[in-house]
C-alpha cells in the first residue's frame, strides 16, 4: 500500500493506493493525485518525508525516516496516552514502545509470514473465504480450534485438513486469529507491553484479530480512525517538526533539489 | 500368521497400538507422574530440591545426600509429549530468547520465568509443574552449550538460587593421541570438580556426605547398568522383544532414577521379561520385515507414535545409540583401584566415553560414533539406519550427516549383483538410511503427513534393497 | 610495498593472497577458528596461524551435504569456503573447544578437508585452579602432538618469543583503537574491520608491520569537525569478519567506534602474562582473561547485579572510554553461547544508560540487508 498525507495544521488530503511492482514510478502518481485533491502544486509543499519499504525509491522526498519513528509520531499525535503500538501490516509486523511520545524500544518481524497479514491472506484463500470477511466470521465461533503450525505453509495444510474433517469454518478462522494473535503478542512482548495499546495497519481493520488480541491481553486496545494512515501522518508531522525547528533556529531548512517526476530507471 | 502365545504375566489385551511392547515400559508414565508429585510433596516438606541434567555423572552423589532431583529436560519432554510446550516457548521468546535455541532450555526457562512472575505455578501446569529449586547443578558435558547457559539464564528471575557448574569433559578422538596419554589429567580434573560439587552441596544444603553410603549407591548403580546392558544384548534376538519406542520410555529409569533401588528392580523386571520373551520367541512385531537402528538424535517427544507407524509396516528398532552412550559394564572398563569414590566415578566416566576408541583405531576412516554404529549393525542384524535431526539441538545432532556418510563409505555389508561391461559382478552396498527432521519439543516444526510419507518411501527402499540382495 | 591501508585493501579483498605467496616461499600455514586458539604455540612451532573466515556474499552450496543447516551460519560458511578450495594452502587445522557448532563439526572438517594435520584443543568451561591446571595439561598434549608433526619439539624459549611477538601485535591494535576514542573518530569502523581481517591472515611479524603502517597513515590525517554529530556505536558479538554489517551502520549515519567482538577487542585487549611456565600464561590468557560467553563465569557476588558485572563488566569500560551512545548486539542465528545471554547482556548494558539494539543475523548479504530499517530506527531513536 502506498499512502500519502498532506497536512498543515490538520490533514488537507490523504490517499491510499495499492502498490504495484512498479512502485518506484507509482509514488509520484499517488502524490499527483493527492495534490490535485488538496488543490496544491508540488512546489508549494514545504517538506516531504518518505517512509516505509519503498522510501528509498521516493526520489522527490527531502528526508527518509523509518516507519517506526513515523508510526510513533503519528499515533502519539492522535492518542497521546499510547505506550505500545502494534502495527500489523501485509508483509511485516512491528511492536513499538513509547515513553512520553518518544520511541524507546521496538521489535520487528519482516522475515516470516506467520504473524503478518500474509498469514491470514494465504490461509483465507486456502479456505475459500474472502479476506474482508474472515474477521466477522471468526467472531461467530463458539469453539475455536487450535492451530499448531506456526509456519504459514504448514498452517495452510492444517486448515484444509481440518475443513475436510468437518470442523466448522468459523472455528478454524477463530483458531487462526488466535494463532496469529499469539505470535504477534509473543514478539511485541519483547518490548514489554504497557497500556494504552494502539493497533494500526491493515490488521486493525480485522475485528476478529482485534478481539483475539484483546482476549489474550486481557484489556481493550485502541484503534485510530484511519489505521492505515498513521505512518504517513507521522511522516508529515516529522516534516513539520523539521520545518519548525529550522525556523526557530534561524537556519535554512535542508531540502533536496526535487522535482515531481517519474523516476528514471537505469538499465 | 501364527498367533503368538502371550502369557498372563505380560498381557497384550487392551493395550492398543503398543500391545506387543514391554510391560515395563508401560509403567513409565505413571512412574514419572508419581515422581513429579513426590517432588512437589518433598518441596512442601522442606526437602532440598536440585535442578539436574541427565547423564552428568552426579546421580549417585545426589542420591547419597538425599537430595531430590528435578530433571528439567524431563519436564520439557513431558510438556512436549502432552503437546503443551508452545506457551512456555513463547514466554521465553517474549523475553528475548531466539527461537533457534535449544527448546528444552527455552521451554524450561519460559516456564520458570512465568512461575516466578506469578509467584505460583502457571495455570494448568503439566502434571503439577516444575517446582522452584534450592540449587541448580548444571553440566554441559563436552558438547552441550545450552546446558551450561540454561540455569545461569534462569538466575535472571531466581537470582537467589545458586548454580554449580560441573565440567564433565572427556577427550575427543584424535588420530595421533592415545587415550592413555590423556586420561590421567582428565580424571584428575573431573575428580576435583566432583569434590567441589560435594562441597557446594554440603554448604548450601546443610548436609554432610556419607561416603560409605555413596559407595553403596555406586555399586547399586553399577549393578543396574549391568542389567541394562543385559537387556540391550537380549534385544539382539530375532524377533526382537523390545524396540526403541519402548527404550524412549525406559530411559527414564536409566537416566532419572540411576542409583535407586527402584531403578535396579525396574531393570531386573525388564531383564526377566525380555529373557522370557526371547526364550519363547515373542517379538514386538512377530513377522519382522526390517530391523533398523536409531543411530542418533533425540526423539520427538510429541511424536513417539511414529514408532507405532514403523511397527505397522513390519519395521522394528532392536537397538539405538541415543541414551546408550554410557551403558557399559564396569567389568569391561578395567578401572584402576581406588578408595576415593569420586575418583572411581571419574575413571568410570572417562573410560565409558572412550570405550570405542581402540576399536575405531583399527578400522580406517572410523571414529567412535561410527564404530559403535557399525558394531551394532553387525550384532543386531540391521537392515537400515534412521537418524533424527532435531532443529534446535546442535549438541546431539550436528555430525549425524557426516556419520551417515562415513558409515556408507566404510560399511558396505549388502551384497548386490551389478552388471559391468556385460559381466555380472557381485559388489557390496551400504545400508539405506533415513533422516527424519523435526524437533525435540517444538511441535510447530513437525508435519505428520510429511514424516509418514518419508517413512513410507524408506520402507519401499528397504524392500527394494532386500529383493535385490544377491545370494552369497 | 609500503604497508598501509592500500595493502589492507588488497589483503581484505583477496583474503589469503599473501598466504599463497608465502607458501610458495616455503612458509607453512595452520588454519584455525575462534579467538580461543593458542596462536603463540603455532607461531612457536614455526608455522603461521591463519584465521579461517567465511564470505557473506557467497551462498552456501557445498557444505550442506556434510554439515547440518542448524550449525552456526558462520561456521558453515567457513566450511563451505574450505570445500571450495579457498584454503587449500593450509597444512592443517587446529580447532579449540569453542562452541557446539565448532566442536561438533570437527570430525566433519577433519575427514572432509583431508589436511595433513588436525587437532582439537579441549578448553574447559569454567575458570578455577583445577580447570587452569587441566588446560595446561591439554595444551601440553597439543604441544607434543604438534611437535611431532613439526618434526621438532616446541621449546619454552620459542614459546616465550612467540608470546612477546603476539603481545606486541595486540599492543599495536590497541594503539590503532586509540584513534577511535576521538570525537569524531579518526578511523572508521569499516577501516578497522578491514585492517584486522587483513592482519589475521598474516604471520605475526607481518601483521605488526602492517598495523604500524596503518597507524602511521592515520596519524597523518587531519582532524575535521563534522557538520553534524554522528552517534557513536559499539558492536558486541562474536566474529565480525566482513565489513557489510559495519558499513550498513556507518552508511546509516553513525560511527562504529568500539567493539567487543572476536576479531576485535576481545582478542587484542588482554595480553598474555609472561610467566615462568609459558603454557601457564597461555592457559590463563585464553581461559580466564579472554572474556567470551563460551566460558562460564559463575555468580561471584551476592546479587544478580554483581553477577552481571562479573560477566560483562568489560563492556562498561569500553562504553566509558570510547564514549558510546548506543550498542548493537549482533548475534548469529543458532548461536547458543550468545543467544542464551541476550536478555542478561541487554539488561546490563541498559543499566549503563546505553540503549541496545539486538539483531539476529544469518551471515549472508540477504539477511544483513534486512537490518537497514532497524538500524535506522535505532539511530533515530537515540538521536538527541
Amino acid at each position: 500500500m502506498t499512502k500519502v498525507v498532506i497536512m498543515n495544521e490538520e490533514i488537507i488530503a490523504s490517499l491510499v493506493r495499492v502498490t504495484t511492482p512498479e512502485q518506484r514510478r507509482l509514488a509520484n502518481k499517488v502524490m499527483e493525485e493527492a495534490l490535485e485533491r488538496a488543490n496544491f502544486s508540488f512546489d508549494e509543499i514545504t517538506y516531504v518525508v518518505a517512509t516505509g519499504y519503498g522510501r528509498i525509491n521516493v526520489a522527490f522526498a527531502d528526508k527518509q525516516v523509518t516507519e517506526i519513528s513515523c508510526h510513533a509520531r503519528g499515533v502519539a499525535s492522535l492518542i497521546p496516552t499510547v505506550r505500545t503500538i502494534i502495527d500489523i501490516g501485509g508483509q511485516d509486523c512491528k511492536g513499538i514502545k513509547l515513553s512520553a511520545g518518544k520511541v524507546v524500544n521496538f521489535v520487528m518481524n519482516d522475515k516470516c509470514a506467520a504473524g503478518t497479514g500474509r498469514f491470514l491472506e494465504i490461509t483465507a484463500r486456502a479456505l475459500g473465504v474472502k479476506l474482508e470477511e474472515i474477521g466477522k466470521l471468526s467472531l461467530t465461533s463458539r469453539k475455536p480450534v487450535e492451530i499448531s503450525s506456526t509456519c504459514t505453509v504448514f498452517a495452510e495444510q492444517e486448515v484444509v485438513t481440518k475443513l475436510a474433517e468437518g470442523i466448522p469454518l468459523s472455528d478454524i478462522l477463530a483458531g487462526l486469529h488466535q494463532a496469529i494473535a499469539s505470535r504477534i503478542l509473543t514478539m511485541v512482548s519483547r518490548v514489554r507491553i504497557e497500556r494504552e495499546v494502539v493497533v494500526t495497519g491493515g490488521g486493525a481493520k480485522n475485528v476478529g484479530l482485534v478481539r483475539a488480541l484483546e482476549s489474550r491481553l486481557g484489556f481493550p486496545v485502541l484503534i485510530p480512525p484511519d489505521p492505515l494512515l498513521t505512518g504517513a501522518i507521522g511522516a508529515a508531522l516529522l516534516g513539520r517538526d523539521a520545518a519548525e525547528k529550522a525556523q526557530k533556529e534561524g537556519l535554512p531548512l535542508a531540502k533536496r533539489q526535487r522535482r515531481l517526476e517519474e523516476v528514471e530507471l537505469f538499465a | 500368521m501364527a498367533e503368538q502365545k502371550w502369557p498372563e504375566k505380560y498381557p497384550i489385551i487392551g493395550r492398543g497400538e503398543r500391545k506387543y511392547g514391554t510391560v515395563a515400559a508401560m509403567k513409565i508414565p505413571s512412574i514419572v507422574k508419581a515422581d513429579i508429585s513426590r517432588i512437589a510433596e518433598a518441596k512442601k516438606q522442606g526437602k532440598p530440591i536440585a535442578y539436574c541434567f541427565i547423564q552428568s555423572n552426579y546421580d549417585e552423589i545426589i542420591r547419597a545426600m538425599d537430595i531430590v532431583p528435578m530433571w528439567t529436560e524431563n519436564f520439557a519432554g513431558i510438556c512436549a509429549a502432552k503437546r503443551d510446550a508452545q506457551r512456555f516457548l513463547e514466554k521465553a521468546e517474549s523475553l528475548g530468547f531466539s527461537r533457534s535455541l535449544c527448546t528444552y532450555a527455552t521451554c524450561g526457562i519460559g516456564f520458570d520465568a512465568w512461575r516466578e512472575e506469578l509467584g505460583q505455578m502457571p495455570p494448568d501446569a503439566p502434571w503439577g509443574g516444575q517446582v522452584r529449586p534450592d540449587v541448580m547443578l548444571s553440566s554441559g558435558q563436552i558438547i552441550c552449550d545450552p546446558r551450561y547457559r540454561w540455569y545461569q539464564a534462569c538466575q535472571q528471575f531466581q537470582p537467589d538460587v545458586p548454580v554449580y557448574h560441573l565440567d564433565a569433559l572427556w577427550p575427543l578422538y584424535e588420530n595421533d593421541v592415545d587415550r592413555h596419554e590423556v586420561e590421567g589429567y582428565y580424571v584428575k580434573y573431573l575428580t576435583e570438580d566432583l569434590r567441589g560439587l560435594v562441597k557446594f552441596l554440603e554448604e548450601h544444603l546443610y548436609k554432610k556426605m556419607d561416603w560409605d553410603r555413596l559407595w553403596e549407591i555406586i555399586r547399586l548403580a553399577d549393578k543396574t547398568t549391568d542389567l541394562l546392558v543385559e537387556c540391550r544384548e537380549l534385544r539382539s534376538a530375532v524377533p526382537t522383544p523390545m524396540d526403541t519406542g519402548d527404550a524412549m520410555n525406559t530411559m527414564v529409569a536409566q537416566c532419572f532414577m540411576m542409583g535407586t533401588q527402584e531403578a535396579y528392580e525396574f531393570f531386573r523386571d525388564l531383564r526377566d521379561e525380555l529373557k522370557y520373551k526371547v526364550d519363547h520367541k515373542l517379538g514386538i512385531v512377530p513377522e519382522e520385515k526390517y530391523r533398523l537402528i536409531w543411530a542418533g538424535g533425540l526423539p520427538s517427544w510429541f511424536a513417539l507414535t511414529d514408532f507405532n507407524y514403523f511397527w505397522s509396516k513390519g519395521a522394528v528398532f532392536p537397538v539405538e545409540s541415543t541414551y546408550n552412550e554410557l551403558a557399559y559394564s564396569v567389568r569391561e572398563l578395567d578401572l584402576p583401584k581406588t578408595s576415593d569414590p569420586l575418583e572411581y566415578m571419574a575413571w568410570r566416566w572417562i573410560r565409558r566415553q572412550t570405550y570405542w576408541w581402540d576399536k575405531a583405531r583399527k578400522r580406517p576412516g572410523s571414529e567412535p560414533d561410527v564404530e559403535r554404529t557399525i558394531n551394532y549393525i553387525e550384532q543386531y542384524k540391521i537392515d537400515g539406519i534412521v537418524v533424527h535431526e532435531a532443529f534446535s539441538c546442535r549438541s546431539w545432532h550436528v555430525g549425524l550427516l557426516w556419520m551417515l556418510n562415513q558409515i556408507a563409505k566404510i560399511c558396505r555389508p549388502i551384497p548386490v549383483l551389478t552388471v559391468k561391461g556385460g559381466q555380472k559382478m557381485k559388489t557390496y552396498r551400504e545400508l539405506p538410511s533415513l533422516v527424519l527432521e523435526s524437533d525435540i519439543v517444538d511441535i510447530s516444526s513437525y508435519s505428520e503427513a510429511d514424516t509418514r510419507a518419508k517413512i513410507d518411501a524408506f520402507i519401499e527402499t528397504l524392500e527394494a534393497v532386500k529383493s535385490q540382495r544377491a545370494e552369497i | 610495498m609500503a604497508q598501509g591501508l592500500s595493502t589492507v585493501e588488497k589483503y581484505y579483498q583477496d583474503y589469503g593472497c599473501r598466504a599463497r605467496e608465502l607458501r610458495k616461499q616455503g612458509e607453512k600455514f595452520i588454519g584455525y577458528l575462534c579467538a580461543l586458539t593458542p596462536l603463540e604455540m603455532i607461531t612457536a612451532a614455526g608455522f603461521v596461524p591463519f584465521r579461517i573466515k567465511g564470505d557473506v556474499e557467497e551462498p552456501i552450496t557445498k557444505a550442506d551435504a556434510q554439515m547440518e543447516t542448524i550449525v552456526c551460519p558462520l561456521v558453515r560458511s567457513c566450511f563451505d569456503m574450505a570445500l571450495k578450495g579457498k584454503y587449500d594452502f593450509l597444512d592443517g587445522i587446529v580447532i579449540p573447544h569453542a562452541c557446539d557448532s565448532i566442536t561438533r563439526s570437527y570430525s566433519t572438517m577433519r575427514h572432509t578437508l583431508g589436511l595433513p594435520y588436525s587437532h582439537f584443543i579441549n578448553i574447559p568451561h569454567t575458570v578455577k585452579d583445577a580447570s587452569l591446571k587441566f588446560f595446561e595439561a591439554e595444551l601440553n598434549t597439543f604441544r607434543r602432538s604438534f611437535g611431532r608433526f613439526a618434526g621438532k619439539e616446541i621449546s619454552d624459549e620459542r614459546l616465550v618469543q612467540a608470546i612477546e611477538l603476539h603481545n606486541e601485535n595486540r599492543a599495536k591494535v590497541r594503539e590503532l583503537y586509540e584513534f577511535r576514542k576521538l570525537d569524531p573518530p579518526m578511523v572508521s569502523g569499516v577501516e578497522i574491520t578491514k585492517t584486522l581481517v587483513a592482519a589475521m591472515s598474516l604471520p605475526v611479524q607481518e601483521s605488526i608491520a602492517l598495523l604500524s603502517g596503518v597507524v602511521n597513515e592515520i596519524k597523518q590525517r587531519r582532524r575535521n569537525a563534522p557538520s553534524q554529530k554522528r552517534p557513536r556505536i559499539m558492536v558486541v558479538g562474536a566474529q565480525v569478519d566482513d565489513i557489510a554489517f559495519i558499513k550498513l551502520i556507518e552508511d546509516s549515519g553513525a560511527d562504529v567506534v568500539a567493539d567487543s567482538v572476536c576479531t576485535g577487542s576481545r582478542d587484542f585487549f588482554p595480553d598474555v602474562d609472561e610467566t615462568q611456565e609459558p603454557l601457564g600464561g597461555i592457559a590463563n590468557h585464553y581461559l580466564s582473561k579472554l572474556n567470551c560467553p563460551r566460558t562460564y563465569r559463575g555468580s561471584a557476588g551476592k546479587t544478580y547485579q554483581d553477577d552481571l558485572k562479573a560477566r560483562f563488566g568489560d563492556i562498561s569500560s569500553y562504553v566509558r572510554d570510547f564514549k558510546v551512545d548506543g550498542v548493537v548486539l549482533y548475534v548469529l542465528k543458532y548461536c547458543d553461547p550468545f543467544g542464551f545471554e541476550v536478555p542478561a547482556r541487554k539488561e546490563y548494558i541498559e543499566s549503563l544508560n546505553t540503549p541496545v539494539l539486538y539483531l539476529e543475523d544469518e551471515y549472508s548479504m540477504a539477511s544483513i540487508g534486512r537490518f537497514r530499517t532497524r538500524i535506522q530506527a535505532f539511530l533515530e531513536m537515540i538521536a538527541k
